[in-house]
């Protein structure tokens, strides 16, 4: 580490992004780049901890402190290396992860995290540019098969795992691209459709057999896959929206927001839309749920050019402040106001759907709220609401998104014909060490078997999952694990 | 939780706001915490108004006895000679220049920006005999408090420990590898050292077999974390538990590992200041973390039958190795030795039941005592001869605690107490003597001379019937003044070897010394009018020798790794005008006198030992006042 003094002298500094109103007329990213001063200055503040704690606040594992100081000293090759050495897919973490790492940083014990997302952003995409990234798959084939169901990120880590083991890979993937949520699911305005391609595009030239419009369980009886494949990774996400079945809920104008953001996702990228239009253009739009789906909706909607944009949350307002309950390094909930916050929205906090109401033709008018006080437990954690009598109240919107989170994956066609055995919480069952179902031949990895998660997770689980294969393949490994103790067992 | 301590980490190591949260956090649980090897600045002894205290209950004494005064001493419950640290056994410790600042400067009697070492030997230690005789100094510097010796784990410390236990330490102390892993060197982390479990076994098995066990408390360190840990080693022969790392994760330590270069940035191990300030550690912390330590191990006695510790101390039949661990390297492992009951022949307890005979009820100090009454009671001048012989050791250090015991570091006003003694002295002459004490002898001394000196003056010349020519024999024996912080030391006639090793702000005269003289000096003068053996002023960081070199044979002699040799300038030659003067009047010297009446033909041949940094020290604070 060269300069030791870094974190004190420098601050933490975000590159800048495009204003709110020109950045609101388009649907492309608008994060710009550091400067390579900036750059410099912000790899400098990583003080390179004796017992990093951002290692094990990534669910990867990511040698963070070991890419700063490649970073610091302009060794991009190394940096790449370091960084692709646990991270399949740093392009897609480095823009839409929520960075657990940087809760976990020892500067942001008593200051700002270092930037680290950024700048594994910036190392991967210097990287790509100078023309480091490159297939990576062996020549010589293991001649094990493997399928893959599912191209989201844990799919795609998965194979990408796999195939640099020497197995041949098929991912099947019942859209009509790979990339799953990635791509039908986050905005372009947070992750550029052409980041997917050009990986999906390093991921065939691997060797890596995509297959599209594919869906196993309806277009290709499950029992195929198990029969012709020596080996099946199930990674087909957590799809079932949670749903808020209130009095009004069959009203029209009321959406799930997975619907509407995929609709929004293939407009923008100029593909068929088979089902009736979801828009939000000149609408009093109100997002149920706080999380990142949410915001992703109002992100949408200020770019639909909705007439005003609501968000609800449930729970009271939480503190800037880290929560007594999430103490340092964990990953607390604290108020975050995202780049779709800042484009504009009302947010109300601590408030309760009680019942969507509609009009004499169906039609979406109103929901009737009430605001609820909680109460919590002496760390500060929800135990349950009250509500606060007499807050009742009407607050009118013609369109309703719910983004309420995602409750299991779906059992209908693949799981139901496979029969694998369920967890206690109705995900796919696979111990943490094996990551193999109740079938002697398949895997699962992801939301599937972790239940709705963070894509940084979902890699995560797609690199261990492909270790696990390929030692149920060929008996060893050569695939790394984050976790270095069942690496040496 | 008495039984609790918290590990030896300096201030200076670590920040005044982490080393005083620790110590608050002892005292309200009636545990130890330990200075280090650091020194304790005097106003932690004083108590806070809310009835906390700072003072750090362990005083530790390392080899480069870093603030180490009769002061100091004298505010301990409990002494510790640090033999060796489990995290680097046979290396010294060093404390970079940029950490010394202002204050740890002061507390350790050196120069702010000058870095500090700690040689890896004790110099007055090179036998058990010596630690013998340390044991004893410090038991007269404080006999209130226990001496602890501090002992690595390693194969045949049973050995040593029963010599120890025979040396007459009250408390062993048996360091683990795992400990201290801060600023140690990566070589020493990695492949130094045994775990504490196989020293402690051999330790309490030898003594038990030696009939010593029941004549000392056994302690045990390095990385016990948890109740079980404490149970473990309880079971194998620990009465006592030292936990230093867990106790500074409490504190807000997030180990970063980055304690040798000043920026910790949680405050915990850095002297910057505005770090220093995101220090957020309460000593509730600390305090809840060793009531937690001290419920599971509640827990675990329960389980196993025991009401007491005592009961509980080297039972190993209550252990067994655990089966089924795979790991192909635990399958060749026999730890049958390490969980061996020890015969115990003379069917004492497994614990220390027994008070260690330190010798003090007929020393000659109980007699200085008396007569020092009047000086003791009102400040009074007191004067006295006495005849001493070689048995009569550390004279004047029981006395000296005394008078600190009343006047603290002020001790009394210069030449309060005037002791004459004729004889031969026995070893530790005047070892950790204050202010206001002065003590003449006419005869010779052994070795240990003013050792630890903290203000006295000794004046020690040859029997005024002796034939010999004093400047050309030895007088006093090796390794005087080590250690000394403040007071003067003439000597008529030569010093044996090791002489002012670590002195840190004592003057002397002295007409001739053995090898190695000055080592690792890091303040005060020695003015030497004759020959010194090799390897003089070797790293010498602070302070000024003098030497007198009329054939010009020193520089052979001296290490200049550190030190410069330059002519004297005006200002010396009356700084030694002035001890020479003195020099003649407490000694007769004949030598002194012959330089003080020649002196413009003499001053040339004197040579300035000046160490490197330290002058760039004081030139850049010249520069600052003018």
């Amino acid at each position: 580490m060269a300069h030791i003094t870094g974190f004190k002298e420098f601050e933490r500094e975000l590159p800048p992004k495009a204003a709110p109103q020109e950045r609101v007329a388009h649907n492309q990213e608008f994060v710009s780049t550091y400067t390579d001063e900036q750059l410099n200055r912000q790899a400098a503040r990583c003080m390179d901890c004796g017992i990093p704690f951002c290692h094990s606040g990534c669910p990867l594992g990511n040698i963070i402190p070991e890419f700063n100081d490649a970073v610091h000293q302009q060794d991009w090759l190394q940096a790449y290396q370091i960084l692709s050495s646990t991270n399949n897919f740093p392009e897609f973490t480095g823009r839409i992860c929520p960075a657990p790492c940087e809760s976990a940083c020892v500067l942001s014990i008593n200051r700002e995290p270092v930037a680290i997302e950024e700048i594994e952003k910036h190392i991967i995409e210097i990287a790509f540019s100078k023309g480091y990234v490159a297939p990576s798959a062996p020549l010589l084939k293991s001649g094990k098969t493997v399928a893959v169901v599912g191209s989201g990120p844990a799919g795609l880590a998965a194979a990408a795992q796999l195939a640099k083991a020497g197995h041949s890979v098929t991912v099947f993937e019942r859209d009509d691209r790979p990339g799953g949520l990635l791509r039908y699911g986050i905005p372009d305005f947070k992750l550029d459709k052409w980041v997917i391609d050009r990986r999906i595009q390093l991921l065939e030239e691997d060797g890596i057999e995509f297959r599209c419009n594919t869906e196993i369980g309806k277009d290709l009886p499950a029992a195929e896959l198990t029969r012709t494949f020596d080996a099946v990774v199930l990674a087909g996400g957590a799809l079932m929206a949670r749903d808020l079945p209130i009095p009004g809920r069959e009203l029209s104008g009321i959406h799930f927001a997975m619907d509407y953001l995929t609709q929004h996702n293939r407009r923008v990228s100029e593909l068929p839309i088979t089902n009736e239009p979801i828009l939000a253009t000149d609408r009093r739009l109100i997002v149920i749920g706080s999380g990142d789906t949410g915001s992703d909706c109002v992100g949408t909607a200020n770019r639909q050019q909705a007439s005003s944009v609501t968000q609800f949350a449930l729970m009271h307002e939480p503190s800037t402040d880290r929560p007594a309950h999430a103490p340092w390094p964990s990953y607390p909930t604290v108020f975050r106001t995202s780049t779709s916050h800042e484009e504009g929205c009302h947010r109300y906090w601590g408030i309760h759907t009680k019942a969507f109401l509609g009009d004499e033709q169906g039609q979406l008018r109103a929901v009737l709220v009430t605001d609820v006080t909680w109460e919590t437990d002496v760390l500060g954690r929800r135990i349950a609401f009250t509500e606060i009598e007499g807050s009742e109240r009407e607050i009118p919107c013609d369109m309703v998104l719910l983004a309420l989170g995602f409750a299991s994956p779906q059992y209908q066609g693949l799981l139901e014909q496979l029969g694998v055995e369920l967890d206690g919480r109705g995900n796919v069952h696979a111990p943490n060490d094996t990551y193999r179902t109740s079938l002697p031949n398949v895997f699962v990895a992801g939301d599937m078997r972790r239940g709705q998660s963070l894509v940084v997770w979902a890699i995560s689980e797609g690199r261990e999952a492909a270790r696990q294969v390929d030692i149920f393949l060929t008996g060893k490994t050569a695939l790394p694990s984050k976790n270095a103790v069942a690496m040496f067992a | 939780m008495r039984r609790f301590a918290t590990g030896a980490m300096s201030f200076g190591s670590i920040s005044h706001e982490a080393h005083s949260t620790l110590a608050i956090a002892m005292n309200r649980i009636g545990g130890k915490s330990n200075t280090g090897e650091g020194g304790e600045d005097a106003m932690r002894y004083e108590p806070l108004p809310n009835g906390d205290s700072m003072r750090s209950s362990i005083k530790q004494i390392a080899s480069a006895r870093f603030g180490v005064t009769a002061h100091y001493l004298t505010n301990a419950d409990e002494l510790q000679i640090k033999m060796a640290q489990g995290a680097k056994p046979g290396e010294g410790g060093q404390l970079p220049g940029h950490k010394v600042d202002e204050w740890i400067a002061k507390v350790r009697h050196a120069t702010p920006g000058v870095g500090l070492i700690s040689p890896p030997p004790h110099h007055d230690i090179y036998s058990i005999e010596d630690l013998a005789q340390l044991i004893f100094d410090l038991k007269n510097a404080n006999r209130a408090a226990r001496i602890n010796v501090k002992l690595v784990s390693k194969a045949g410390v049973g050995t040593i420990a029963a010599g120890v236990a025979k040396a007459h330490a009250d408390v062993i102390l048996i360091a683990g590898y795992d400990g201290g892993t801060g600023a140690s060197p990566m070589s020493s982390i990695k492949h130094a050292g045994l775990p504490w479990e196989l020293g402690l076994a051999e330790a309490h098995q030898t003594l038990l077999r030696n009939q010593l066990r029941s004549r000392v408390v056994l302690q045990a360190d390095g990385q016990l974390k948890t109740g079980r840990d404490l149970a473990i080693a309880a079971l194998l022969g620990a009465e006592e538990w030292g936990v230093a790392t867990a106790a500074l994760i409490a504190g807000g330590c997030v180990m970063m590992r980055k304690c040798h270069l000043n920026t910790c940035p949680v405050g915990v191990a850095t002297q910057d200041p505005e770090l220093r300030k995101l220090f957020t550690g309460q000593p509730e912390h600390i305090v809840n973390l060793f009531r937690f330590l001290a419920e599971e191990l509640r827990e675990i006695m329960a389980e196993l039958g025991f009401r007491t510790i005592n009961e509980m101390v080297g039972r190993t039949q209550f252990l067994k190795v655990r089966e089924g661990i795979s790991h192909w390297k635990a399958r060749t492992l026999d730890l049958s030795g390490l969980l061996h009951p020890a015969p115990n022949p003379s069917g004492g307890t497994l614990y220390n039941s027994e008070t260690q005979d330190h010798g003090l009820d007929n020393i000659l100090d109980w007699e200085l005592l008396r007569h020092a009454k009047p000086a003791l009671d009102g400040r009074i001048p007191v004067f006295a001869s006495f005849t001493v012989r070689n048995i009569d050791r550390t004279i004047g250090t029981l006395l000296s605690n005394e008078i600190t015991k009343r006047y603290h570091a002020a001790g009394l006003p210069d030449n309060t107490i005037n002791f004459r003694f004729s004889g031969s002295a026995g070893q530790s002459f005047g070892a950790f003597s204050v202010k206001g004490v002065s003590l003449t002898l006419e005869g010779e001394a052994n070795d240990y001379v003013g050792k630890g000196l903290s203000g006295a003056q000794l004046a020690i010349f040859p029997s005024l019937n002796s034939q010999f020519v004093p400047e050309q024999n030895i007088i006093i024996g090796n390794v005087a003044l080590y250690g000394a912080t403040s007071g003067e030391l003439f000597v008529r006639g030569q010093a044996g070897e090791r002489f002012a090793v670590r002195n840190s702000g004592a003057t002397a005269v002295v007409e001739g010394v053995g090898d190695h003289g000055c080592e690792y000096m890091t303040g005060g003068r020695a003015l030497i009018l004759g020959k010194t053996g090799r390897n003089f002023a070797a790293g010498m960081s602070g302070g000024i020798a003098w030497i007198y070199d009329p054939d010009g044979s020193f520089p052979d002699n001296c290490n200049t790794e550190m030190v410069e040799l330059d002519p004297l300038d005006s200002d010396d030659e009356d700084q030694i005008r002035a001890l020479l003067r003195k020099h003649v009047q407490l000694t007769q010297s004949q030598l002194a006198a012959y330089l003080l009446d020649s002196w413009v033909e003499e001053a040339g041949k004197f040579v300035k030992v000046f160490p490197s940094e330290y002058k760039k020290v004081l030139q850049r604070a010249q520069y600052a006042t003018v």
